[in-house]
């Protein structure tokens, strides 16, 4: 009887097959929709059903395969020019059509950023570009300040989805100025060019897309998708099982084998584009010998970590670096290794003393990340290192007592610049943390290394940026986790190997259903 | 302590005249609970075969002695890093009643300190001791002992202080009480006469009387402290990681539910029958000792 | 009545004052929102925009007075992670809150009232020592236990009912028993006692003498009677009983609730939702508490009396 009743309240809830709805229950709902200053890995979730960049790229393959969108084609003409020819018809989901304009606004927000979440996003990623130019109604120009060997990848960047102007500035105050608050008004309320329009929006609770018919491209093939967070792991899996959601996000490696061996339910995944790295103070006192560091790192056995923590499906790289930045892609160096005896040796040789060293983590955040850390701890121990892992949800990064936390490395894009890159650089996040210190060699390297225009050239100066981290290591990345998503078998569905990490991608041919 | 060993026998024995039968056998079920359990605590470290803190990274999720995969030596099986359940819930119970006496004695301090001070100092120094005992009765006190630990990062020392603040003011209105009322009594009045100070006449006459009233909500109170502190290190807020206590046991293991019931299940069982147990005994005191006191 | 209502009532805005200016100061003093949810890996300059933009910059004095004339004008300012007015964020997390507290009383009283009285008519029989070993072990069984011990059984196993949300009745049964478990196992003991009470006194013998029947000496002039004890008891322990099973029941059941919202909000740092959820409790229990005092009064011959 019971049963019966839950269906019969249940019936408000999505029927798969009959009208195209899903409900997917998510770990974490952002807090805010705004592309342009959200680079976390909760926010990459919903921007791509929602915004157009202007240029796309093939997300059904690991290798770069641009394809056009909101502009229909590019092309450089000037050394530090390209022209880009807009997509004619584009409406937003405002019902307004995309203009010029509105091209112009939505980069020059970001290149010459004004409201001060954006300057903090757009520094380290678009400092290259002065400016965007309206030429004509259909035609637009972006103007970079050096060469830039990356267009076509940081013009597909998150942050520089389009937008719409008019409506952005007309959200609070005058109607034809961008105030500040403006885009925090935007951010509640997002209008983009997507496939899917966000019906109904709760920060960190609740976010309902419903298809946009208007849409430019091929139509999407889902009536409504509703994504609610449901934070605790247990009754994702649980909601899944009774139906509640269609598709559950985050499932660990150790709820697999629970959802697998129900008939009704499967799990998709894949080792994510992202490092979980384990970042080392350089400044702090008691670190500051490398010897220690150096040993931090050797004593790790990332593999037995692999095996016991991602059932093997984890990745260990040698080096910071991933199958999907193509050409350079460089599986062969070796940066990162396990040698618990040079690990004792160099402890030795740095006369450590055995005094404590913390592992500062989040209580849930990463996956695994307090498992890992406990084990980190017990082979740190067993070279004869004192460790003692601190559970704290504040970001203890920028804290001058940090001696060693975890954190996530993702690739923002598909280039090392995208992901060691932008992290590491000189005058960086990390570097302005202070834990991490550079010096002219260094920038001379990071330099070629992000700006030279030959991929050979490229790939030698950051094998020299490896070998520096390797002497005085600020970090070390432990493995591309494997990050699985559970749903209904009737769902097809499964994560791409062209996204950044985490992306929901309900546009048409990356979502389907059985029986349909 | 010495209080509460001396008052025992005394209560045991005003206790035998009003013996009643229904309710024997389940006191008796709780005093060999009690002795298991203390016992169990006290000697966690000579009792348990393994470590609580050490890993077998290679024998996680290990089923109890009678299922398949059971992994020789530990019992009650292994948790999500390979570290023996039983191991761990008998010293997560040894540190969950360790602190929630630490938090009984501090509130017992605490709160009979400033009961006596409000017993003997009328005016504007009462008031305000009382109100802070009525701002203490009506605020949601695990509530804020969250937004606490939430704010200041949870250490032990933290979490002893959040837990000995959560009972003070029973302790502060039973000794007011006690010390207005001897107050009134006329050897008192004789005693004030014959020179006997205020801390000599607080020792002399009114601790003996409070020595049951005392006893028996120290017994209380340390339920309500343990369901507090596992409720805390549930929620990710009190005892941290990997340090077991039982709440935090049933907290990280609980997304194992399912498929490793066993992480759970021992710490979440050794809760119930210690919070029962103490609950019991507490009530059986408060009979015997024949003292009514205000329900919490 | 009215100068006693009077009292409480400026009894009760200066416990609000405390309360927000403690609050103000235990969380600025307790961290940055810059460095917890802001913070990873900003740039140098980035930090600083962002310290200035939310003007976190200004000394505290400045900031605490700032903020009491907003509290006085009604502005409780934007909240720092989704920047949505305070009182938005809150008042949606109030209501769900609310039901879920009234479901859970009415369980309780339902429940507790006939399981006490039953325990003091019957305390010298099984079905005394029955009921309270139930009371007992329903408060040993901490609320944490019992949800999660539900959920698998009749969500996982079962497949009986939700656990997400408050969307359908069905979505408040496990909830409400998570929340209730130990409500029950206080009031009913509460109730046992309060009945025994009157149970003995002279009165009720003389209702027994009259020749009335036991069911109506117990449940009129018993019950009657008891009750006002334990009106009282209801308000005092239901508002903080319920607080402390509210955080664990919403964070299980993805709950749309005020106590999740303020330890997520203290662990942010994000200082005006905590502080206005703060006042919006506060304000909550010292109503309750105030209308309980009332309540109590009125069904009180010899308080209302005394005070009047």
């Amino acid at each position: 009887m019971f049963r019966l009743l839950l269906t019969t309240a249940l019936v408000t809830l999505p029927l798969v097959a009959a009208a195209q709805e899903i409900t997917v229950g998510a770990a974490n709902v952002a807090p805010y929709i705004d592309p342009g200053r959200d680079h976390s890995n909760v926010g990459s979730q919903f921007y791509y059903n929602t915004f157009d960049t202007l240029i796309d790229r093939d997300h059904g393959k690991l290798e770069l395969e641009w394809v056009p969108a909101l502009a229909t084609s590019w092309k450089l003409v000037e050394p530090k020019v390209m022209e880009f020819k807009l997509r004619e018809g584009v409406k937003f989901h405002n019902g307004a059509d995309m203009t010029a304009d509105d091209v112009v606004f939505s980069l020059n927000r970001m290149m010459q950023a004004t409201f001060p979440p954006y300057v903090v996003r757009a520094k380290d990623r678009l400092g290259n570009f002065l400016r965007a130019e309206k030429v004509d109604d259909l035609t637009i120009r972006v103007v970079a300040e050096r060469e830039e060997p990356l267009w076509e990848t940081l013009m597909s960047l998150q942050q520089v989805m389009i937008v719409p102007e008019a409506y952005i500035k007309g959200l609070t105050g005058k109607a034809d100025v961008a105030e500040d608050s403006d885009y925090e008004a935007f951010a509640l309320a997002p209008v983009g060019t997507g496939p899917y329009k966000v019906a109904a929006f709760q920060p960190g609770e609740k976010l309902v897309w419903e298809r946009f018919d208007d849409f430019w491209g091929e139509t999407a093939p889902l009536e409504r998708a509703t994504v609610v967070q449901i934070a605790e792991t247990a009754s994702r899996v649980t909601a899944l099982k009774t139906g509640e959601a269609d598709i559950i996000t985050n499932v660990a490696p150790d709820q697999l084998s629970l959802i697998d061996s129900d008939p009704n339910l499967k799990t998709e995944g894949s080792a994510t584009a992202l490092f979980h790295v384990m970042i080392m103070n350089q400044n702090h006192p008691k670190l500051r010998d490398p010897r220690i560091r150096q040993a931090l790192s050797l004593a790790i056995d990332r593999d037995a970590l692999n095996e016991a923590l991602w059932l093997g499906k984890a990745i260990v790289p040698s080096t910071h670096t991933m199958a999907e930045m193509g050409a350079l892609h460089q599986p062969d160096l070796v940066t990162f290794e396990y040698d618990p005896e040079r690990a004792r040796k160099l402890l030795e040789e740095a006369g450590y003393d055995g005094f404590e060293i913390t592992f500062d983590t989040a209580a849930t955040y990463y996956t695994n990340g307090l498992l890992a850390a406990q084990a980190i701890m017990e082979m740190w121990g067993a070279v004869g290192i004192n460790g003692r892992v601190n559970v704290q949800d504040q970001w203890s990064g920028n804290d001058p007592e940090m001696m060693v936390r975890n954190w996530s490395n993702p690739m923002y894009f598909a280039d090392p610049f995208g992901s060691f890159g932008v992290m590491w650089a000189p005058g960086g996040p990390s570097e302005s943390e202070g834990r991490f210190n550079t010096d002219a060699d260094y920038a001379k390297k990071w330099d070629r290394f992000r700006f030279s225009t030959d991929v050979a050239d490229r790939n030698a100066a950051y094998v020299e940026l490896m070998e520096e981290i390797k002497q005085d290591p600020p970090m070390l990345p432990l493995y591309r986790p494997f990050e699985s998503w559970g749903m209904k078998q009737s769902v097809n569905w499964a994560p791409m190997p062209g996204h950044i990490p985490y992306v929901l991608d309900f546009r048409a041919g990356s979502i389907s259903f059985a029986g349909n | 302590m010495a209080s509460l060993v001396d008052a025992l026998p005394r209560l045991r024995r005003r206790g035998a005249r009003r013996k009643g039968r229904g309710a024997d056998i389940i006191q008796t079920i709780a005093l060999v609970c009690a002795v298991l359990l203390a016992g169990g605590a006290l000697l966690a470290p000579w009792l348990t075969p393994f470590d609580p803190l050490d890993q077998s990274l290679l024998a996680r999720l290990r089923p109890p002695i009678g299922f398949d995969r059971y992994s020789a030596g530990h019992l009650a099986g292994t948790d999500e890093l390979g570290r023996d359940v039983l191991s761990r819930s008998l010293h997560g119970l040894r540190l969950t009643l360790a602190l929630a006496f630490a938090g009984a004695v501090i509130g017992l301090l605490l709160g009979g300190l400033l009961g006596l001070i409000a017993g003997q100092r009328r005016g504007w120094v009462e008031d305000g001791i009382m109100s802070l005992v009525d701002m203490q009765i009506a605020i949601p006190f695990t509530l804020v002992a969250l937004l606490v630990l939430a704010l200041m990062g949870s250490s032990l020392t933290v979490l002893v202080l959040v837990l000995g603040i959560a009972g003070w003011e029973q302790y502060a209105r039973i000794v007011r009480g006690e010390v207005r009322r001897i107050a009134a009594q006329p050897y008192l009045e004789a005693a004030h006469t014959a020179g006997a100070g205020p801390f000599y006449i607080a020792w002399r006459h009114v601790l003996p009387n409070l020595v049951s009233p005392l006893v028996v909500q120290f017994t209380l109170s340390l339920s309500n402290i343990v369901i507090l502190e596992s409720t805390l290190s549930f929620l990710g807020l009190g005892v941290q990681p990997p340090q077991p206590s039982l709440g935090s046991m049933v907290g990280l293991g609980r997304d194992y539910m399912p498929t490793a019931p066993w992480i759970v299940l021992t710490p979440a069982a050794l809760i119930v029958v210690l919070t029962f147990t103490v609950q019991i005994l507490g009530d059986w005191l408060r009979d015997r000792a024949d003292v009514r006191l205000r329900e919490r | 009545m009215t100068p006693y209502l009077l009292r409480h009532v400026l009894k009760a805005v200066v416990t609000l004052w405390a309360i927000v200016t403690v609050t103000f100061v235990a969380t600025r003093l307790s961290g940055n929102p810059i460095d917890t949810f802001l913070g990873e890996g900003l740039t140098a300059e980035g930090r600083q925009a962002l310290i200035d933009y939310f003007q976190l910059d200004r000394s505290l004095w400045h900031q605490y007075l700032a903020y009491l004339r907003g509290v006085l004008s009604g502005e409780f300012g934007l909240s720092f992670v989704d920047r949505r007015p305070v009182t938005t964020v809150v008042a949606e997390r109030l209501w769900p809150s609310g039901q879920l507290l009234l479901t859970s009383v009415a369980l309780t009283v339902a429940v507790s009232l006939p399981l006490g009285v039953l325990a003091a008519v019957y305390r010298r029989s099984w079905i005394g020592s029955a009921v309270m070993v139930v009371a007992f072990t329903g408060y040993a069984v901490p609320s944490f236990v019992l949800a999660i011990v539900m959920v698998l059984t009749f969500s996982y196993w079962l497949n009986w009912l939700p656990v997400v949300g408050n969307g359908t009745w069905l979505h408040f049964i496990m909830p409400t028993i998570a929340m209730s478990g130990g409500l029950i196992a206080a009031l009913t003991r509460f109730t046992r006692n309060a009945m025994l009470d009157v149970l003995g006194q002279d009165f009720i013998r003389t209702a027994r003498a009259k020749g009335l029947r036991e069911t109506q000496v117990v449940l009129k002039h018993g019950l009657g009677n008891a009750s006002i004890t334990v009106i009282s008891v209801i308000g005092l322990q239901i508002a903080g009983l319920a607080a402390a099973g509210s955080v664990v029941v919403e964070s299980i059941f993805s709950w749309p609730g005020v106590g999740q919202m303020l330890v997520n909000a203290a662990i942010l740092r994000d200082y005006p939702v905590l502080q206005f959820g703060v006042i919006a409790v506060a304000v909550a229990v010292v109503s309750i508490n105030i209308l309980t005092d009332i309540a109590y009064a009125l069904a009180d011959p010899r308080i209302r009396l005394a005070r009047a």
